[in-house]
């Protein structure tokens, strides 16, 4: 951190000085630098910037450097003091009349010092570098590297004009067109999730009221400078950091920042410290719900909370994806088993009396048939069909890799609001005649079981749907009344709805009892009154209150019990107080209600002065409580216990109050039935919290106050003793902390979030989770996945498809990697026994990229062998994707069958010819030369070099086939790790479709007229075909009662040894 | 801002390989220790002892189908090649006359080639056949009946004989004799029972204008129906191939002369595009002189 004492004695952090303009907006005199504006007097009093300019300055050279200090800063509180000035101080401050706003060419010349006020859209990658990306990443490294080493080999051979054989050449070719054409694949598969990114982006420009030399004028956003006089309304969003100077019944929604829903009322007056929790800042990018106001813009763009934020998360280092790690992994074993294998018959064939030359060819040969061409196809193919297959599940998942991330993650950290719960306030419990009665919260809202019949329940029904400002939106009659949208607070317009579905229309009730006059709720009455004419007797009047419950009960005097009115004793207070304390401790949010039949003097037409009380204002009779909660979604229970068997941990994280989202969590499982936080304990035991053993307790809620003071020990702490874990009240930088210490604990972390505030959060969690219909922009931007429907639920099956796919990739790896070895072992007997080449180029392309690729496919739309969501997650340091048992199975074992397969085809079709095995061993010389055209076989034939070259390719179709019919047998076996296929069965369409694919292909190569020409593949005898059964049936044999003993010695040696 | 991976030191790397290789707390060599090596080693001991006894079966078996007599499939060898002796690392021929080393390895091989046809060998060996007819030997109900050949005698060569010349097959004197002989295959009747017989030719214009004249022995490059069919070398013990001797008499010396031979049959087709030696057979000839 660069920071300087300046001549004011201000601490002035040049780090922050851009990101933290506010910092640095002291109100100070003369500035300790000099700087153009105070080289000319005439520039006037507007130094206050000048430490941000040199600070930008600085920044530029530092901002490597200090990346990561001001990521730590960016986990601190916002310091910012214009909110504890006075209105002339700020007046001064920003030289602005507060009446006519900025004099327009001064305007102008701040919007040309500061730039527009928009938020610098994070550093986009260009399209290319995106390109060379999926180009030049992860798996595609090992083919360009085979791809280069042939033509390495290549070059050697015409340089040196060995054996002129272009092979090499054609090899590397295919490798990088290979290569290539993934590339491309994996680039349009994520561009096109891009796009549908770019689609959430609102095109409409936003419009601002600004008042500049004293006239009001509409302008666009984005030219709102700092300093102008702005007034905003009900509906508008707010368009730049507002300090306010005026407000009427001013509220705004800071969800997009704080994560908290409920709005919150604005007014000109200092109350808090902190900026962002004082109510007279109104920040950029908000929504006022209602009223209007008029303030001061402090800051624009960049400079404003949110563009700190949203610029900082693009700042934020992020690790490799689980899979990224995986492949890397991968590429290092087959390296390994490449480079041993190389080297080892490299020294062989020296070894063996070839020259230097021969030898390094065959060392690139041997290294570069190691490389599975086609295994990038198969990876890029499986997880885009998986993110396919999740996107229709409501999870868009940005990038392929991230498909898989969300199978190993082992915590989630979810919002409360909108993502736990329905984001919508629904009446839940109902208290009157001393008796609790529970509303139906779902979404669907059909049941409602409760005394209706209770007079108490019409007067209260009368009173919640009378003294109530919200009311339906017009046209929606058709949808059904959960449906509906209103006008007024989340409470109200709960109500609304609970009366309109469970009493009766609230819209006759109105016409029926007019309103004649109301005081509306404000934060210090902490009730609302609203006077109706009577229905009954239309000309006398009933008050009708609602509001906080001690509050209402205060003005009442007596009570009514199944419509009767007694009056107000001890009894009924004490079953009060435990009715409000049970339902507040639901964490729900209670109010009360009463009212008071006006006598005769108030008949019709009485003036009622709302302002100067001339009405009654005790003796009320007290009707009961209704307490409103955001319930959780409907199937968000079921998903969190899902997740608990997946051994997932969920924890929320919530800027809502403790005691709410307790509730919640406890509503939704993440506190699980009978568990209790110390907390609890200590109630139930009456002792203090430090007596109890933290071991026994499973549960916390940690305050968002308390996190603050935490050193990332003690958070590390909690989150490794508590199984069960809310962060309540916590600001959105918390979030961050939260992650990080997840991650330190070596978990996979996924995060969810729609705030701004959140992105960085989803930049550092190892996959972040975007709400596709609340959330903001840059957390979309930010995040690697993104829910449509916001619901937690979606999140589970997203993880079910990870884990999936994780197992299906590790059996189309098996699957792929097993033809190695039989592709493999040729060139090395070529080498070693010399004898004519059994498989060459040509027939392994055809293998790898041609008849294994749809079987390889076909293995991710394998379903599970048992319940995937009833393990532990991945633990990404010991179950690998690829593991030395896989590759023992695949290699070692498997391989070695069908390699015994393809050889068996070979020396069939050799000895049917006339080459009995025992006379090819060491004829590869004579073979091979060109110019010997009478090579004598077995029974004394002589064959010409292209007679005898026919043969070989027919071997090589041989071979071929061999490896096709082999490979049945391995996709049957690779269906499964552990189960039999007989369990399994056999209902994967699209992998039977891949052996009759293979099959097909492999006798369209064989037969098609000309085949010999282009890949010099020939015709077989039906008979050869049957060569590799035997080997295929040996495979399936050999695998089941492998299989077998796994399942009935778990833990044994088997399956320590092959159970990949 | 976690950074994941601490780089590790060339140093610690060291360690951590020998550690990987022989771990002194585990006992562990390569990640296993002595009971995990021997029961690994023993798994794959019985399990590739198991291939081998399948591969070798299914072999045996294999081998057991496949008749000594005849191969299974003869469709490869339709066309039988044609080939010439000397054998030169790429049929080229070339003879630089006053340069006696640059032949003498020419001569040495042809002397060996031609050993087995010396008249006196072949009396004692073979058969008087009547020329212009396939010499056919069934097996007459005797399984595999040892076949006889007929008699191809070396003075049948003329003056590319080699016996008695102190030309040395005519290297000696720039007009070298190059041996044709077509390819042998089982069951095979060359010329389809009419007489055919070896025609070279310049490749070129060019060629044909440097190759000069030639003589060829037998007569006319005739090649005897007598010598088919074949019946493989296990049964046909002492089987003699048919040769045709050509001699070039005034090859324009100092220029390499493309020669192309080939067999004039019925049954023979020698316009193969792919196989440049299905019934023929190119080569350069040279013939340097100072």
């Amino acid at each position: 951190m660069y920071s300087c004492l300046d001549l004011s004695g201000h601490v002035v952090l040049f780090e922050l000085g851009q990101l933290y303009p506010g910092i640095t907006m002291e109100f100070g005199k003369t500035r300790g630098r000099v700087t153009p504006q105070e080289l000319n007097p005439s520039s006037g009093p507007k130094p206050k910037r000048v430490p941000k300019m040199v600070g930008r300055r600085k920044k530029e050279k530092v901002k490597r450097k200090k990346n990561k200090a001001n990521i730590e800063e960016l986990k601190k509180e916002v310091v910012m003091d214009d909110h504890k000035l006075t209105l002339e101080e700020l007046s001064r401050r920003y030289s602005v009349d507060l009446t006519k706003g900025l004099r327009p060419e001064k305007a102008q010349e701040i919007l040309d010092r500061d730039g527009p006020n928009t938020l610098t859209p994070p550093p986009t990658t260009p399209e290319w570098v995106k390109f060379c990306k999926q180009l030049f990443g992860g798996f595609s490294i090992l083919l360009w590297t085979g791809a280069i080493l042939c033509f390495v080999a290549y070059g050697i051979q015409t340089y040196f004009n060995e054996e002129p054989t272009k092979d090499n050449l054609y090899l590397g070719i295919v490798l990088a067109v290979v290569v290539f054409i993934t590339g491309c694949f994996s680039y349009y598969q994520e561009a096109k999730s891009s796009k549908i990114m770019e689609s959430f982006k609102s095109m409409v420009p936003q419009q601002a009221l600004v008042i500049r030399g004293g006239e009001k004028m509409q302008i666009n956003v984005q030219n709102v400078v700092v300093g102008d006089l702005v007034e905003v309304k009900g509906g508008d969003r707010i368009p730049a950091d507002i300090r306010l100077i005026s407000a009427q019944g001013c509220k705004v929604d800071n969800s997009s920042l704080t994560g908290e829903s409920e709005p919150q009322s604005r007014f000109p007056h200092f109350t808090h410290e902190n900026l962002l929790e004082t109510r007279n800042i109104c920040f950029f990018s908000t929504n006022c719900v209602e009223g209007t106001a008029r303030g001061i813009v402090i800051a624009t763009g960049d400079s404003t909370v949110m563009g700190r934020i949203a610029s900082l998360t693009s700042g934020l280092a992020v690790g490799q994806t689980p899979i990224a790690t995986e492949i890397k992994h991968f590429i290092h074993i087959i390296t390994m088993v490449a480079v041993f294998l190389g080297v080892s018959f490299f020294g062989l064939s020296l070894m063996l009396g070839y020259s230097w030359l021969k030898a390094v060819i065959f060392l690139i040969g041997i290294i570069v048939a190691n490389v599975p061409e086609g295994l990038l196809v198969t990876v890029t193919v499986c997880l885009t069909l998986t993110a396919k297959r999740m996107a229709k599940k409501n999870c868009l998942v940005k990038n392929l890799e991230a498909v898989e991330t969300l199978g190993s993650t082992s915590i989630i950290c979810s919002d409360k609001t909108g993502t736990l719960t329905q984001n919508r306030m629904t009446v839940a419990h109902l208290w009157f005649d001393k008796t609790t009665y529970e509303a139906d919260t779902s979404e669907e809202q059909t049941v409602n079981t409760f005394a209706k019949d209770s007079d108490t329940w019409f007067i209260l029904a009368r009173i919640a749907g009378l003294c109530n400002r919200a009311d339906f939106k017009p046209d929606q009659e058709t949808l059904p009344i959960a449906k509906r949208a209103t006008t007024g607070d989340a409470s109200e317009s709960a109500l609304l709805k609970f009366i309109e579905q469970s009493y009766s229309s609230v819209k006759e009730m109105r016409e029926k009892s007019p309103k004649v006059a109301e005081i509306p709720f404000n934060s210090t009455n902490k009730y609302q009154i609203s006077i109706h004419l009577r229905e009954d007797s239309s000309q006398t009047h009933v008050l009708l209150m609602k509001g906080a419950p001690e509050r209402i009960l205060a003005f009442c005097s007596s009570y009514l019990l199944n419509g009767q009115e007694y009056s107000m004793d001890e009894e009924m207070k004490e079953a009060f107080q435990n009715a409000y304390l049970e339902l507040g401790g639901l964490g729900e949010r209670v109010l009360g209600f009463c009212f008071l039949n006006l006598p005769n003097t108030f008949s019709k037409g009485f003036k009622f002065n709302t302002d100067e009380v001339n009405f009654p204002m005790e003796n009320f009779c007290f009707v009961g409580l209704i307490s409103m909660i955001d319930p959780p979604r409907p199937a968000v229970p079921e998903a969190v216990c899902k997740c608990r068997s997946a051994g997932i941990k969920v924890i929320m994280v919530t800027g809502d109050h403790p005691i709410t989202a307790k509730a919640i969590a406890k509503g939704v499982g993440i506190i699980s039935e009978g568990t209790e936080t110390a907390e609890d304990t200590t109630a139930q035991l009456k002792v203090h919290v430090r007596q109890i053993d933290s071991r026994d307790v499973k549960a916390i809620v940690v305050h968002g106050s308390d996190l603050k003071d935490m050193s990332s020990a003690q958070l590390d702490e909690i989150l490794r003793n508590y199984t069960e874990i809310v962060f309540a009240r916590t600001s959105p930088q918390q979030k961050l902390i939260i992650v990080e210490g997840c991650q330190r604990q070596g978990n996979v972390v996924a995060a969810t979030g729609d705030g701004v505030n959140d992105s960085p959060a989803l930049k550092k969690a190892d996959i972040g989770i975007a709400m596709g219909i609340t959330g903001s922009d840059v957390s979309k931007q930010a995040a690697d996945m993104i829910l449509l429907d916001d619901n937690f639920a979606s999140i589970v099956t997203g993880v079910e498809e990870g884990r999936l796919i994780f197992d299906n990739l590790k059996k189309s790896i098996a699957y792929t990697l097993t033809s190695n070895i039989p592709e493999i072992t040729p060139f090395l007997l070529f080498i070693i026994l010399g004898i004519p080449l059994p498989l060459g180029t040509i027939t392994i392309l055809c293998i790898d990229l041609g008849t294994d690729m749809v079987p390889a496919i076909s293995l991710a739309y394998e379903s599970a062998e048992s319940d995937i969501m009833k393990r532990a997650p991945r633990d990404p340091k010991n179950d690998k994707l690829v593991n030395y048992r896989l590759i023992g199975m695949a290699y070692g074992q498997i391989g070695m069958i069908q390699a015994l397969a393809g050889f068996f085809t070979y020396f069939v079709i050799l000895a049917e010819n006339g080459f009995k095995p025992a006379d090819l061993l060491g004829i590869r010389h004579d073979w091979e030369n060109s110019y010997v055209n009478d090579l004598e076989d077995s029974y004394g034939q002589q064959w010409t070099f292209e007679q005898r070259k026919i043969l070989e390719f027919t071997c090589q179709t041989g071979f071929f086939v061999s490896i096709v019919i082999v490979q049945w047998a391995d996709l049957i076996i690779c269906k499964t790790r552990r189960n039999s296929v007989f369990q399994q069965g056999m209902k994967n369409k699209i992998l039977i479709f891949g052996i009759l694919e293979e099959t097909f292909l492999a006798a369209f190569l064989c037969y098609t007229p000309g085949m010999d020409m282009a890949l010099r593949m020939y015709p077989l005898k039906i008979f050869w075909w049957l060569c590799a059964i035997p080997y295929s049936i040996l495979i399936f044999i050999y695998d089941e009662v492998r299989k077998f003993a796994i399942r009935n010695h778990p833990g044994g040696w088997l399956e320590r040894e092959t159970y990949y | 801002m976690v950074i994941q991976k601490e780089k590790k030191s060339c140093g610690q790397v060291v360690e951590e390989w020998k550690e990987f290789v022989w771990n002194p707390r585990t006992h562990q060599f390569m990640g296993r220790t002595g009971t995990s090596w021997a029961f690994i080693l023993l798994f794959y001991l019985v399990f590739y002892g198991f291939l081998t006894a399948m591969f070798t079966l299914t072999m045996w078996v294999m081998l057991q189908t496949v008749s000594d007599h005849t191969p299974k499939y003869q469709d490869r060898l339709a066309t039988p090649g044609l080939m010439i002796r000397p054998k030169t690392e790429n049929l080229d021929v070339i003879v630089n006359v006053s340069d006696t080393e640059s032949w003498d390895q020419h001569v040495q091989k042809l002397n060996k080639f031609l050993e087995p046809y010396n008249d006196s060998i072949q009396a004692q060996k073979n058969d008087v056949c009547r020329p212009g007819r396939y010499y056919e030997q069934p097996d007459n109900g005797v399984l595999n009946y040892p076949k006889r050949a007929c008699q191809f005698n070396r003075t049948q060569l003329g003056d590319c004989s080699g016996i008695g010349d102190p030309t040395h097959y005519g290297y000696s004197t720039g007009q070298p004799c190059v041996f044709i002989k077509m390819n042998r295959v089982i069951n095979f009747y060359a010329g389809a029972n009419q007489s055919m017989n070896v025609t070279c030719v310049g490749k070129r214009d060019e060629d044909a204008e440097n190759l000069g004249s030639f003589v060829m022995f037998p007569a006319n490059g005739n090649i005897d129906l007598m010598y088919f069919p074949y019946y493989g070398k296990k049964f046909h013990v002492n089987y003699t191939q048919p040769l045709v001797a050509v001699k070039f008499l005034n090859v324009t010396p100092n220029v390499e002369v493309n020669v192309e031979c080939r067999i004039n049959a019925a049954n023979i087709a020698t316009d193969d595009e792919r196989d440049k030696f299905a019934g023929r057979v190119a080569f350069k000839l040279r013939i340097n002189k100072t």
